[in-house]
């Protein structure tokens, strides 16, 4: 092995990307606030999630049920992906061609990793506040994939309801105060159901 | 253990300076840095010692014979304890000397005592008298400065320098890989790569390890200096340490260099991370390289190499670089060809195969191994330089129903 020191690129050196966190659908679903870090124009958008942890990018496992392509000029494609949870919406756009690419090229149902950005929208000012994700890229998995995926994302949720219960991190105390009538047992029960589906 | 006889030594150094000096206090504080501390004992009997001095604001004791006072209006000082911008007076030994880099410069090279080593120049115009290397000096009124980054001694034509008698042996400590800072440092270290000269100067680059980390090495071609030994374990003792761009590189031209038997483990680097393929970047499945010895750099699709420019006999290789993500940290990743073929199941052939017959050539074999991998989970082992994890071996993480009970277990219980 000698690849010449050269080769690495050193602008990466100091940049942080955003973990994708692990997220079930029924939890996703409950987000509605969303904030930015910093004033700056290309600072980072995160929704917060109701078990007190930032998310500015997902990664989900889980069968893409429904595709359906939108728009007459700026064509995109809208996608169900169901967990054992619930439904994630996904969406690509020509600004994300790569992606839009690889979800028009796959036939439903499949199962699917997406790797995406979540976002709140609303349809008009009176309704409640909708997560999406932007797809970053999706790739068709196999089952065994999916499995992994539920234990991953069943564990990290339970981290942070432990951490919910006794951390004092800024996160944490800004999602008591947003989600007050959420009870983080909800999101327990939960991941242990999602476990329970899967076959011993 | 008996700390009555470092006491002893202590209590006497400032009774000579008329200060009083409890045998009893000196020894509970010897006592208490070795055995609750786990402090050497000769670095503890210099603690107190030091903090006494303090205490009693005397100048430091047992430098030396009859060396108690300053003179010439500079401190006294360890060399470890100079920052830049004072007046100094030091005692040490010359333990190297290099040729200067300019005829301004009469000699350079670098000075040691028992608390570390520091570079010195002694200007032309400062006439000083040429020092040998091996010799101990006394060298008065001296400047400290800094020179890109790192602590220099400046000899002009106001220091004055005095060869002493002192045939103290100097030994060292190496200091661990991880802990090295910019100035001079040792250390103890297995030569665990040896990289392509970059500069027809150089006599030979490459990585050094120990068990905390690595740093890379370089050794600039001069009579007298020789290669190192891949595997090789050396004792490193004034090697230069130098900084650019955040990271810090040994310069062994002018540093004492031993090679000793037996091996070391090397730890340094080896990381090992689970998670997510999350992103596969462009740039990855088959490349050209540059087929000039000693270069290798990635080709532009013209066939263009930053160097040496259109090489239209270049040669294909594999690589993947993307991000692997555990949901809380993402580290960039690079797979080599043989990752890269064990993984995808794509070898060099045929990847070859593809990326010359398909209408979309090397793009196909990117988007197919993209295809393979991306979403999925993996282990990556490897060696972390830079903030990248250079992947040895790479493999698919697999449902392990264990994993599944704990978690089932986990959740079931209070809810």
């Amino acid at each position: 092995m000698s690849t010449p020191a050269r080769d690495m690129p050193r602008r990466e050196g100091s940049f942080e990307r955003e973990p994708a966190r692990r997220v079930f659908a029924g939890e996703l679903r409950e987000c509605h606030y969303q904030f930015k870090d910093g004033e700056d124009e290309k600072s980072p958008t995160f929704v917060l999630l109701p078990t007190g942890e930032r998310c500015n990018r997902v990664f989900i496992v889980g069968t893409l049920t429904e595709k359906t392509r939108q728009g007459e000029q700026n064509i995109f494609y809208r996608g169900r992906v169901v967990d054992p949870t619930g439904t994630f919406f996904v969406m690509a756009g020509s600004y994300q061609p790569e992606a839009m690419q690889q979800l028009a090229k796959i036939e439903t149902p499949a199962f699917v990793a997406v790797i995406g950005k979540p976002n709140l929208y609303r349809k008009d000012e009176a309704s409640a506040p909708m997560v999406s994700v932007r797809v970053e890229s999706i790739t068709i998995v196999d089952k065994d994939t999916r499995d992994i995926w539920v234990l991953d994302a069943a564990e990290r949720t339970l981290d942070r309801i432990n951490a919910l219960r006794t951390g004092d991190s800024t996160d944490i105390v800004k999602a008591k105060e947003q989600y007050p009538t959420i009870d983080p047992a909800v999101f327990h029960r939960m991941a242990y159901d999602a476990l329970a589906q899967i076959k011993m | 253990m008996d700390f009555s006889e470092a006491a002893e030594r202590i209590s006497r150094k400032f009774s000579k300076e008329g200060q009083p000096a409890d045998k009893t206090k000196i020894e509970g504080k010897l006592k208490r840095l070795v055995q609750e501390f786990g402090v050497q004992p000769s670095e503890a009997e210099r603690s107190v010692t030091n903090e006494l001095a303090k205490e009693y604001n005397v100048p430091l004791p047992g430098a030396g014979p009859g060396t108690g006072k300053s003179s010439g209006g500079t401190e006294e000082k360890k060399i470890a304890e100079a920052s830049p911008g004072e007046w100094v007076t030091f005692e040490g030994k010359v333990v190297a000397l290099s040729a200067p880099a300019s005829p301004a410069i009469a000699q350079s090279g670098i000075l040691a005592d028992e608390s570390g080593a520091i570079r010195f120049v002694a200007w032309a115009k400062a006439n000083a008298p040429a020092m040998t290397e091996g010799s101990w000096y006394r060298i008065e009124s001296g400047v400290v400065d800094e020179y890109k980054g790192v602590a220099n001694l400046k000899i002009h034509s106001g220091t004055t320098i005095k060869e002493i008698s002192e045939d103290r042996t100097l030994i060292p400590t190496p200091i661990p890989v991880a802990d090295l800072h910019p100035g001079i440092g040792g250390v103890r270290a297995k030569v665990v790569q040896e990289w392509e000269a970059s500069h027809e100067r150089m006599l030979q680059s490459g990585l050094l390890g120990d068990e905390t980390g690595t740093i890379k090495f370089v050794i600039w071609k001069e009579p007298g200096r020789e290669k190192l030994e891949v595997g090789g374990v050396y004792n490193i003792f004034y090697a230069q340490v130098d900084e650019f761009n955040g990271r810090l590189s040994l310069n062994l031209n002018g540093a004492t260099v031993l090679q000793e038997e037996g091996d070391i483990p090397v730890s340094g680097g080896e990381a090992e991370f689970t998670g997510a393929l999350v992103h596969v970047a462009p740039g990855s499945g088959i490349i050209k390289r540059c087929p000039v010895e000693g270069c290798n750099r990635a080709l532009s699709r013209q066939n263009y190499c930053p160097v040496h420019e259109i090489q239209p006999k270049f040669v294909y290789d594999l690589r993947i670089k993307g991000w692997l993500d555990d949901g809380e940290k993402t580290h960039s990743i690079l797979l080599q060809r043989d990752a890269v073929e064990a993984l995808t199941g794509i070898d060099l052939a045929a990847a070859q195969e593809i990326a010359e017959n398909n209408p979309l050539g090397m793009d196909e074999v990117f988007l197919q191994m993209r295809d393979k991998v991306l979403g999925r989970y993996v282990t990556c082992k490897g060696r972390e330089i830079d903030n990248r994890l250079l992947v040895n071996t790479c493999e698919p993480k697999k449902f392990e129903s264990a994993e599944h009970t704990n978690l089932l277990n986990r959740a079931g219980g209070a809810s």
